[in-house]
């Protein structure tokens, strides 16, 4: 029989502040009830909300779906739900088939175990049975890179190591659906390609996928579909390029409806020379805007930031206050900000707003545009130091050019 | 590169269906339930040795610690037994030591397995609410660790049976059946209190209260004898009884399980041993399991919400 892995209308709704009762409470509380002056249960519907509206999706034996979205967007609620760790509040959640889910990979280890101990602890939980762990072992162990550390705690690994062997673990579980969320960045940046490669792999092997990242670039690189998900609602569907466009767009939108100070307004915001950088070199950026204030409260900066749309978080903030800028007096303004942009490749969000030194608070949001950083002298790990080679002692002695030589090829 | 279509947004259809309003809740049949349970049966085990390895190497006393449980059950007995006696001005036998010793066995094993059965859901809240497995493997697994201190309690309750003068019979074997149906008693109750604990947060006091007070009206310290002939039947009908009262009669006095058990008292001849009592503590278990089985499973959709 085919794997299934089917929503079908599901709703989740959650309370919000602790669910669990004491029964200390709950029998004077049932004695109220019965006397009718029971608690309101409105007071409660209050603290109700729903983490998932409607959803439905289906992926077939095959097909890799990315879930998208912002945090609280329901991501997370969608795989626990897929997982059967929970159930939801209507609608139909529909699996078949043993699932094997990369989430919360080292989840199950017991601090005081030994590294052997664990996989076969870890394994467990993830429904492997011992014989299919004794067949696997040597080949997790080899893959995880902790041999020599077999038979030490656990709680003497660095935390790398820890999510290594944790990883490895599931990357050996042979499942006929496979869910996966947020362990595209697991360990060094060496265990990250040998990962990614796994889980790409796992992922086109066949089974129906279910891929939750705030990568962006890998949900591009491994999805056949995608659904953005909204406030619990899906927002968007159907190609991956499509739903990181809305999200992306969303994204943008939100930033002028925030506008919270109306004294200082930003109007527009370019790069003359273009949205397109290459890795290490110069961007600029020209922010215009209108200022209604005399004298701008003590503290206030202009300033910008750049943000990985990647992951969401800023690589690079400045403000005006570091660099004695000073604030706009009444009337039009425009700011010049020029960075060399020392990052990997991807998709980078650069906007302008009014920062206040004083509170450590944004005052105002500002616009903000979206910039490409193209791949010049590939490298690993995330600063771009534009590292170049010299080479000695072999046939192809001599000084090479910032272009990539052929060793820097070979290396990348 | 297929066409973009338009941003769809289905927000304002949203607001016009109506939620659902009534919570789903699982449901399985007792066979799924089970045949789960033994598929997962590594899990049970992995669990199992994790908390007997944890337990044990953390105790600065290692394995010598499963001696302290029904020592101090026996020696809370004999305390109450010199009081008892000097009262009444008769002298201990040797009998009740051994009958101590030997009903302290299954005592130990219920209330310590079902005090760290209580406590097991709640202390992998975390893992519940990440990974998905059969949540049954918990508190059975917990319960199954109480293995070595059954096993230990059970050797020092041999080893003092003979050093009172009492010897042993081969209707010691019925030890076994007791200590099956005691096993499977104590899984039911673990299965009901755990998940009970995760939504009432006080039940694991109250149930060290009911743990205190129930050594007293089970047949532990007292010898139903002692409470003539109603008080003696009113005491065997308890839940835990059989178990208790078994291990007295089959492996102190003798006396096989099948056969009733009359003994004489100051205040006439009192049953202490009917082969009902056999059927009563096996129709209880299983009952008591399944009733744990279904209503743990029923409640199991909540429990990472819970955690």
């Amino acid at each position: 029989m085919a794997p299934i892995l089917a929503f079908d209308r599901v709703w989740k709704q959650f309370r919000r502040g602790q669910a669990h009762d004491s029964l200390r409470d709950l029998l004077p509380a049932m004695a109220r009830r019965l006397v009718g002056r029971g608690p309101v249960e409105s007071k409660d519907n209050a603290r109700r909300f729903w983490a998932l509206r409607d959803v439905t999706f289906e992926v077939k034996p095959g097909e890799v779906l990315g879930i998208i979205g912002h945090n609280g967007a329901g991501k997370s609620t969608a795989l626990k739900l897929l997982n059967r760790i929970m159930d939801p509040t209507g609608g139909d959640v529909r699996t078949r088939g043993r699932i094997g889910a990369l989430i919360e990979i080292s989840a199950g280890f017991h601090q005081d175990l030994t590294g052997r101990q664990n996989i076969y602890l870890q394994g467990a939980i993830m429904g492997m049975r011992k014989v299919e762990l004794e067949r696997k072992f040597d080949e997790i162990v080899a893959f995880s890179g902790v041999e020599d550390f077999l038979d030490t705690p656990v709680k003497r690994y660095s935390s790398g190591m820890n999510a290594r062997l944790g990883f490895s673990i599931a990357a050996h579980l042979e499942p006929d659906i496979l869910i996966i969320d947020e362990v595209l960045s697991v360990g060094d940046a060496a265990f990250q390609q040998k990962a990614f490669a796994r889980i790409k792999q796992m992922a086109t092997g066949g089974a129906p996928v279910v891929l939750v990242s705030h990568q962006l670039d890998r949900i591009a690189e491994l999805c056949t579909k995608a659904i953005l998900l909204d406030h619990g609602s899906v927002r968007a569907e159907g190609t991956p390029d499509h739903c990181i466009k809305n999200y992306l767009h969303g994204m943008l939108g939100d930033d002028v409806r925030s506008l919270n100070d109306r004294r200082v307004r930003f109007e527009s915001i370019v790069a003359p020379n273009g949205h397109a950088v290459e890795s290490g070199q110069d961007l600029t950026v020209i922010v215009t805007g209108r200022a209604d204030i005399d004298l701008p409260p003590e503290g206030w900066t202009p300033a910008f930031r750049v943000r990985d749309i990647r992951t969401g978080a800023d690589v690079h903030s400045v403000t005006g206050f570091q660099r004695s800028v000073p604030f706009p007096k009444n009337g039009p303004f425009e700011y010049e900000l020029t960075v060399q942009m020392n990052v990997q490749p991807g998709t980078y969000q650069v906007q302008a707003f009014i920062w206040d030194a004083l509170t450590g608070q944004e005052v105002v949001h500002g616009s903000s545009l979206l910039v490409e950083v193209i791949e010049r002298m590939p490298f690993y790990s995330e600063v771009q130091l534009n590292s170049r080679w010299r080479v000695r002692g072999t046939d192809a002695a001599g000084s090479t050019s910032a272009k990539p030589s052929r060793a820097e090829q070979e290396m990348a | 590169m297929t066409q973009v279509p338009e941003l769809t947004s289905t927000s304002p259809t949203v607001d016009q269906i109506a939620p659902p309003t009534a919570a789903a809740r699982r449901r399985a049949s007792l066979a799924k339930i089970v045949g789960e349970l033994w598929d997962s049966r590594d899990l049970v085990v992995q669990f199992m040795l994790r908390d007997i390895m944890i337990r044990y190497a953390q105790a600065v006393m290692g394995f010598a610690w499963a001696l302290v449980m029904p020592l101090l059950v026996v020696g809370a007995g004999l305390i109450f037994r010199v009081v008892l006696s000097t009262m009444s001005n008769s002298p201990i036998e040797g009998v009740s030591i051994a009958s101590l010793a030997a009903k302290a066995v299954p005592w130990a094993f219920f209330s310590g397995g079902l005090t760290q059965a209580t406590q097991s859901l709640l202390a992998h809240a975390n893992l519940i609410g990440k990974v998905y497995f059969p949540r049954e493997s918990i508190p059975v697994a917990s319960v199954f660790s109480q293995a070595p201190d059954l096993v230990v309690s059970l050797l020092v309750a041999l080893t003092v049976v003979p050093i009172v003068g009492v010897s042993l019979h081969a209707t010691a074997l019925w030890v076994v059946v007791l200590l099956l149906l005691l096993v499977v008693f104590t899984i039911g109750w673990a299965l009901i209190l755990s998940c009970s604990n995760l939504f009432f947060r006080d039940v694991k006091y109250i149930l060290q209260v009911a743990l205190n007070f129930g050594v007293f009206a089970t047949p532990v310290f007292f010898e139903p004898q002692m409470l003539g002939p109603k008080g003696a039947a009113i005491m065997l009908a308890l839940p835990l009884s059989p178990f208790i009262q078994g291990m007295d009669v089959a492996a102190v006095r003798g006396h096989s399980l099948l056969e009733p058990l009359v003994l004489t008292s100051s205040k006439g001849p009192v049953t202490v041993w009917s082969p009902w009592m056999l059927g009563y503590g096996a129709v209880l278990s299983i009952a008591l399991l399944v009733i744990g089985l279904l209503v743990f499973r029923r409640a199991s959709g909540r429990f990472a919400e819970m955690a």
